[in-house]
């Protein structure tokens, strides 16, 4: 796992979340660009380097976004190490798995930060934040066919497919 | 028998202290002082504002050249006759005119802003606006106006004399606004035909809720909420939002209100700052 490419791909990640949102986002529905990426190195790397990539990953987006500064980077390595823990039973080298695992787990990450927001300031609505939570992580997980092409040409690995 | 305790080198190769270390450090950002956290996040931010400044720049002048693109088209009966050179030079008068409007729009809100409101002795400050909130869940832009320009926490940001919402952090030359929508945003208002006092609350969707609207309260679809000066934070007879949903449930005390705010964020490339 290279370092460099790593850090390369998440300030592009940031830039692109954070300035061409306009492009992507269909009425009030964005897709996580973050959250992807963690998928990706959960199924790719050791327990070490998962964990302080997916910690890089939510500290990036914390930087990016209003709210309690390291909340992100706390679910982040939470998603990851579930992540890394089950991967063993998942065939994580198929497309399929990987766009059902992001949808599943963006769901329950998305889930917690509404927990946490409304929590704080009591002003999401049920339905509402509920629906928005479905698009978004569908929106997610349908960017990660493209998405994970493009992280595997810049990040290769023989290692991928392999169930170590 | 001799034991080695293992020194710290060893003890950070181990996975189970790197994590313990980074949540750590996540959970010591988490209960910082949120002055502090702030200073952090655009200290390590304002390296990637000129980035983020110049992808927002090049996605606005592109979008904007794609709408004159398609205007163009519009009247491509007429515009077929002409020779390809006159068509070349036209791109050309597209391009320039394009920041020429951009500029004109600004002073020209600027001066509008500054007719009406020459009673309130505000000094404005226009900005553009360089990123948007990377949540879901909370709603923020970033502008590339900073201290150094007269931005402070807490001053309030308008367009096209609507209320956009108020500064949440400010770093040097670029600061964060909380906008209207955002969940931690409550905003004084007041029903402009009934002058029922509420409070808007932003829901991090495109629409806000009106908080204690009395279900006597008589309102209806297109009823205007401007800002109240109670609390002193917000200028009075700000729009803010219109009315367009509005409902009374069972024995309920109060009425449930969905307003749409005046400013539509996606469709702004720059805003007003007002300071004090």
């Amino acid at each position: 796992m290279r370092w460099l490419t790593f850090f390369c791909i998440l300030l592009c990640i940031s830039i692109f979340q954070s300035a061409l949102i306009n492009w992507i986002n269909i009425g009030t529905s964005v897709p996580d660009l973050y959250f992807p990426l963690v998928v990706f190195y959960s199924f790719l790397t050791d327990f070490k380097r998962n964990t302080i990539a997916n910690w890089f990953a939510g500290l990036s987006k914390d930087l990016f976004s209003e709210g309690h500064f390291g909340l992100n980077s706390v679910f982040f390595v939470a998603a990851g190490f579930l992540l890394w823990s089950i991967r063993g039973i998942l065939y994580r080298g198929h497309l399929v798995t990987q766009v059902i695992i992001t949808f599943i787990f963006s769901v329950m990450y998305n889930i917690l930060y509404a927990a946490h927001t409304t929590i704080s300031f009591h002003s999401l609505n049920f339905s509402t934040t509920l629906w928005m939570i479905f698009i978004s992580s569908l929106y997610t997980a349908m960017m990660v066919p493209v998405l994970f092409w493009i992280f595997s040409k810049f990040q290769p690995t023989q290692k991928f497919f392999s169930n170590q | 028998m001799r034991t080695s305790t293992p020194s710290f080198s060893s003890l950070i190769k181990t996975p189970l202290a790197t994590i313990i270390i980074l949540l750590a450090i996540s959970l010591v950002l988490l209960f910082l002082p949120s002055n502090i956290s702030n200073h952090i996040r655009m200290t390590c931010v304002a390296p990637i504002r000129p980035l983020q400044w110049a992808t927002c720049f090049c996605s606005n002048s592109a979008s904007n050249f794609f709408d004159k693109i398609i205007s163009t088209w519009q009247d491509a009966q007429v515009k077929k006759q002409l020779e390809q050179q006159v068509s070349q030079f036209k791109n050309k008068i597209i391009e320039q005119q394009d920041t020429i409007y951009k500029l004109q729009n600004k002073l020209q809100a600027l001066s509008k802003f500054q007719a009406e409101n020459k009673s309130i002795k505000t000094n404005v400050i226009p900005a553009d606006i360089i990123g948007y909130d990377a949540s879901n869940f909370r709603k923020s832009i970033t502008i590339n106006a900073g201290s150094k320009h007269g931005v402070k926490p807490n001053d309030i940001v308008v367009s096209n004399n609507a209320l956009v919402g108020k500064v949440a952090t400010v770093s040097g030359r670029s600061s964060v606004i909380q906008l209207i929508t955002d969940p931690a945003s409550r905003i004084p208002g007041r029903i402009l035909q009934t002058r029922e006092q509420v409070i808007v609350e932003g829901n991090a969707t495109g629409f806000c809720h009106l908080k204690y609207v009395p279900r006597w309260a008589k309102l209806k679809k297109g009823d205007e909420i401007v800002s109240s000066d109670i609390g002193g934070f917000y200028p009075p007879s700000l729009p803010i939002a219109t009315v367009i949903e509005n409902e009374i449930t069972g024995g309920a005390l109060f009425q449930t209100v969905k307003v749409l705010p005046k400013v539509d964020i996606s469709k702004i490339e720059s805003v007003l700052i007002i300071t004090n």
